[in-house]
């Protein structure tokens, strides 16, 4: 899923204030997930934008609404009327939530009201890791399903740099070495002939570095 | 000049710590307003709830919950007491300070403690002046 994290108050109040008129909506999917965008948040965080004005003399008027999914159309439709009644949206979604709500609504200012962080899992209740890069040629099966591109902070491709130390990384001690963990992990697969292999230099166009990717199912086209 | 308004405490309680706040014994009653809000736990306690409370204009919110291990849900009172240090922070972010919200454990029907921690609560707000978004 898609990891975010709310952007500070001060900043979202900057980002809002030429506004007296706000939907503050939330995305029921990832965002939820983290804790950043779903009903929860979008009422904490309206609650807490109304006293920050109210204290300060300031008049505004927050609406709340939470979509399903701000990223497709068919749950975005649903914010349509709430949208049309307010100055301008505050997302809570993922950063592509946000331009879908902009590209199908023209004529209204949509403001990021979370920072996108990442793609990672719910590793345990409040700890969230990052563990694909979205690299576009995935390898994992060579790698015993631990990714080196976004686990290992150099990114190497062919066994570990030997700067870890006790399974941790030696960038960032609260790392732990992917690598080790490759290691381990292919021992524990009997698949340590993986490691005689010569992985290629990593081919970064199918990645971001070509430029924004596109997805084409045309037997799904209508 | 502007009438002085009266101390407005939210107090929200498990009822299996405290079974009822309103009927509490505090002295000078009609010096301040009391809203108890009942919670057959107190996980039941969201951020947005204690939000809106100094939204309806409290000056202190306070949250009675079990001692600690006695929860009857096992750890709801843990769930209330990490939820109340998250919106502790946020007040302090929005300036309305946190100060303003607390929590506490409570033994089963202890009223003499609750009365207690009420009566430090206003002496507190008294220091700290009305909730400064109640206008
Ligand atoms: S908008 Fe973003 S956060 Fe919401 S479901 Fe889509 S990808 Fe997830
Ligand atoms: S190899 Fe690429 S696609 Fe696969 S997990 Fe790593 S970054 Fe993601």
């Amino acid at each position: 899923m898609i990891v975010g994290k709310q952007k500070p108050i001060a900043e979202i109040k900057e980002i809002i204030s030429p506004y007296k008129k706000v939907l503050v909506l939330g995305c029921g999917t990832c965002v939820k997930t983290c804790f950043a965008g779903g009903e929860d948040e979008v009422a904490t965080l309206s609650s807490a934008l109304r006293l920050s004005c109210k204290k300060e003399g300031k008049d505004i008027y927050i609406e709340e609404l939470t979509v399903e999914r701000q990223c497709e159309d068919e749950f975005i439709r649903e914010a349509a009327i709430a949208i049309s009644k307010n100055s301008a949206v505050l997302s809570l979604a993922c950063g592509a939530g946000v331009q879908a709500i902009a590209r199908r609504f023209g004529d209204v200012p949509v403001l990021p009201g979370v920072n996108t962080t990442f793609i990672g899992v719910l590793e345990k209740q409040g700890l969230f890791t990052e563990e694909c890069l979205g690299c576009g040629d995935c390898k994992l099966a060579a790698f015993g399903g631990i990714c080196p591109v976004t686990r290992c902070a150099k990114k190497l491709q062919n066994g570990p740099c030997g700067g870890s130390q006790n399974g941790i990384c030696e960038v960032n001690p609260d790392t732990e070495c992917a690598w080790q963990q490759i290691i381990t992990r292919l021992g524990n697969l009997g698949q340590l002939d993986n490691l005689k292999k010569y992985n290629p230099p990593k081919d970064w166009r199918p990645s971001h570095a070509g430029g924004p990717r596109k997805l084409v199912r045309e037997d799904h086209f209508i | 000049m502007k009438k002085k308004l009266k101390p407005k405490i939210t107090v929200f309680h498990c009822i299996n710590a405290i079974n009822n706040c309103e009927s509490l014994p505090i002295p000078y009653k009609d010096t301040f307003k009391l809203k108890s809000v009942k919670m057959a736990c107190s996980s039941m306690v969201k951020d947005a709830f204690l939000l809106r409370a100094f939204e309806a204009g409290s000056d202190a919110v306070i949250v009675f919950v079990c001692p600690e291990g006695q929860c009857r849900y096992v750890e709801g009172n843990i769930r209330a007491k990490n939820r109340v240090n998250w919106v502790k922070n946020l007040l302090d972010e929005i300036e309305i300070g946190g100060r303003r919200l607390s929590i506490h454990n409570i033994a089963n029907g202890d009223t003499e403690a609750a009365v207690r921690i009420i009566r430090q609560v206003l002496a507190d707000i008294n220091e700290l002046g009305p909730n400064p978004a109640r206008h």
